[in-house]
């Protein structure tokens, strides 16, 4: 891995030296509650013991409403036109590394069956640069699902701070390397030692062991435990970075025109799975939260060979019934 | 004054409740919502400043025996929301055992440090900080340091506005809308079955969280609380994108106090607002 040195004023002239009308650029927002586009001029925030911003970046990836085309009537013909898409590209600044690993674990469920031209559209577009994190609390819990601090899975290039005011540059994947050697040529080669704060997981569990036991429990009190508690909204899922599920809907404009659009949705409302009949496979709050653990936990796992989730604690930190998922599967590794 | 943890065992080893809906703390000292079904359970009761959600959501969301009582640890403001439960026909008096607090305020979100700068704006222009309708009470309330009302002046900078300038405002705050409903599920009086953002023939509501979609649902949902808000913030708590959803509740709990000098969840055997007429209803605002 390539590593360089890199100061906040070469991040600063960077940012402003990027051609606004072929990059958009990404950062956390000031408030701390999501992700916000900055400008040239901006000096983005870099700070690795900021918590996770309250809403993951998904959003850029998977947007909450996508439309996927459009519909006209004229005179008994039918016309579809496909949406404009884009094409600048995205750089994401300072993407903590339970932001970055989200997006290899949702590109395996867009290409799994039908690729999704959509999503790889914007994440062939986009260049992560990760942050190292120096932030935790009682909801985070990432070295429990395979990641840490310094982990640079979905970053094409890493920061890890060094001295003050500067930063290591790792390049992790082709894409950085390209980036790297287009717009921060002049760079510094690195070849000291980094030194990183340690993370100490409040609730370690084994993602392996948590699978089977989701497996060979399917009905246990611990689901009505927490499902008599959950108030059934989709907070947890739409502030997560992997959660994915979509709903499909046409809205009209008039009579013959409108639109096929493709909209978050989630497994905690009652309506997900609700069918035409009326009947409703899964008619409790009990069933639905369940569901969401054994997705992420069990059922993903099994699809894929990795858990459905990056051990952010964003749905914990703003669960307005204070569920915390970490606990939960924390209990169920010491069962 | 006796301890609730005292109450909550003699209710539950007396079998007079089915169960306690109340709060605990887990095991890094964070407060939640927690269901006490036995005397053992009732141990883990708690109440404090980060006591915050209110609990009577889960009357209408738990389903209480049909000739059964549950008990409820319930704050003023959450006692407003039992009692507009009751008025609305929801629930009957005798199906709750109400637990009252005596309430020295509370925390904005459950991991804030008690200070001003955290107690929630409601705690400022509540008046009511001991429970109006209660089986037992415990607690007591001392006084504290009330925080600044900042939503007042937001409020009267909303009212100066022209009509526009008001639009302008809540596009913006509605555009931040993902559609979560957090606003719905933990409100306590959004207890409908089948909630109208759900109904599709014919649809009401445009399920997209795009401007018109997030503009029908935030404007309706505030619409059906006319008359019927009693003022527990929840929605706004619980809303991840910080949209201030009760500006425009506390606006209409105001307007229907002054119209109809009228306020939600204060006696049981008061005819609610919109359930009821009166010939000296004002009716200068009818053009």
């Amino acid at each position: 891995m390539k590593e360089f040195i890199i100061n906040t004023d070469e991040i600063a002239n960077l940012i402003s030296s990027l051609p606004a009308d072929k990059w958009d650029i990404l950062a956390p927002a000031k408030d701390g509650k999501s992700f916000d586009y900055i400008l040239s001029s901006d000096k983005p925030i870099i700070n690795s013991e900021a918590p996770p911003s309250k809403i993951s970046f998904k959003e850029y990836f998977f947007p909450k409403s996508e439309t996927l085309f459009y519909y006209k009537r004229e005179a008994n013909e039918i016309s579809l036109t496909e949406p404009k898409f884009a094409e600048k590209k995205l750089l994401v600044l300072a993407a903590k590394p339970c932001d970055a690993a989200s997006l290899p674990i949702l590109s395996k469920v867009f290409n799994w069956d039908y690729k999704d031209e959509f999503f790889n559209k914007r994440v062939n577009n986009s260049v992560i640069i990760g942050l190292s994190c120096a932030y935790s609390d009682e909801s985070c819990f990432c070295t429990s699902v395979g990641l840490d601090r310094n982990n640079t899975k979905g970053s094409d290039i890493f920061l890890t701070p060094f001295n003050d005011k500067q930063y290591v540059l790792s390049v992790v994947s082709d894409k950085g390397d390209s980036f790297v050697k287009e717009f921060l040529p002049n760079l510094t080669e690195f070849t000291g030692t980094k030194e990183t704060k340690e993370f100490i997981d409040n609730k370690p569990f084994d993602y392996k062991k948590t699978k089977d036991w989701i497996a060979a429990n399917f009905e246990n009190k611990i689901w009505a435990e927490t499902g008599e508690v959950c108030i059934g909204c989709a907070q947890c899922a739409f502030v997560c970075p992997t959660c994915h599920c979509f709903d499909i809907v046409d809205e009209n404009c008039d009579l013959n025109c409108g639109r096929r659009i493709k909209n978050w949705d989630a497994c905690q409302f009652g309506v997900f799975t609700k069918h035409a009949s009326g009947h409703n496979p899964r008619n409790s709050q009990e069933k639905r939260y369940r569901q969401r653990v054994s997705h992420k936990f069990d059922y993903y796992y099994e699809k894929f060979g990795e858990v459905l989730c990056t051990g952010c604690g964003r749905c914990t930190r703003g669960c307005p019934a204070g569920i915390d998922i970490g606990e939960i599967v924390f209990s169920i590794s010491n069962q | 004054m006796p301890d609730l943890i005292e109450i909550a065992k003699g209710l539950l080893e007396s079998k007079e409740v089915s169960f306690i809906i109340g709060y605990t703390k887990d095991r890094f000292g964070r407060v939640k919502p927690y269901i006490a079904k036995s005397v053992e359970d009732a141990n883990n009761l708690m109440f404090d400043h980060h006591s915050i959600h209110n609990l009577a959501v889960y009357l209408t969301r738990l389903k209480i025996p049909e000739n059964g009582k549950v008990g409820i640890v319930a704050k003023s403001c959450d006692i407003k929301a039992i009692i507009a439960l009751i008025q609305e026909n929801q629930i009957k008096r005798e199906q709750v055992y109400i637990i009252g607090m005596n309430c020295s305020g509370v925390v904005t979100h459950s991991t804030d440090e008690w200070k001003k700068e955290n107690i929630q704006i409601k705690c400022k222009y509540c008046a009511d900080k001991s429970p109006m309708l209660y089986d037992a009470v415990a607690g007591t309330a001392e006084p504290f340091e009330q925080p600044d009302d900042t939503q007042a002046v937001l409020m009267q900078k909303l009212e100066a506005m022209s009509s526009a300038e008001r639009w302008d405002f809540w596009a913006k705050e509605f555009e931040k809308c993902i559609k979560c409903y957090a606003c719905r599920q933990v409100c306590p009086m959004c207890y409908c079955e089948q909630c109208i953002a759900e109904k599709n023939q014919p649809q009401w509501i445009t399920t997209s969280p795009t401007p018109a979609g997030n503009f029908s649902w935030n404007i309706i949902k505030a619409f059906h609380m006319a008359g019927r808000c009693v003022g527990c913030h929840e929605c706004e708590r619980a809303c991840p994108m910080g949209i201030p959803l009760t500006l425009l509740t506390r606006k209409m709990g105001m307007v229907a106090g002054k119209e109809f000098n009228y306020r939600h969840g204060m006696a049981i055997d008061q005819p609610t607002l919109v359930g009821s007429y009166n010939f000296n209803d004002n009716e200068d605002f009818i053009k």
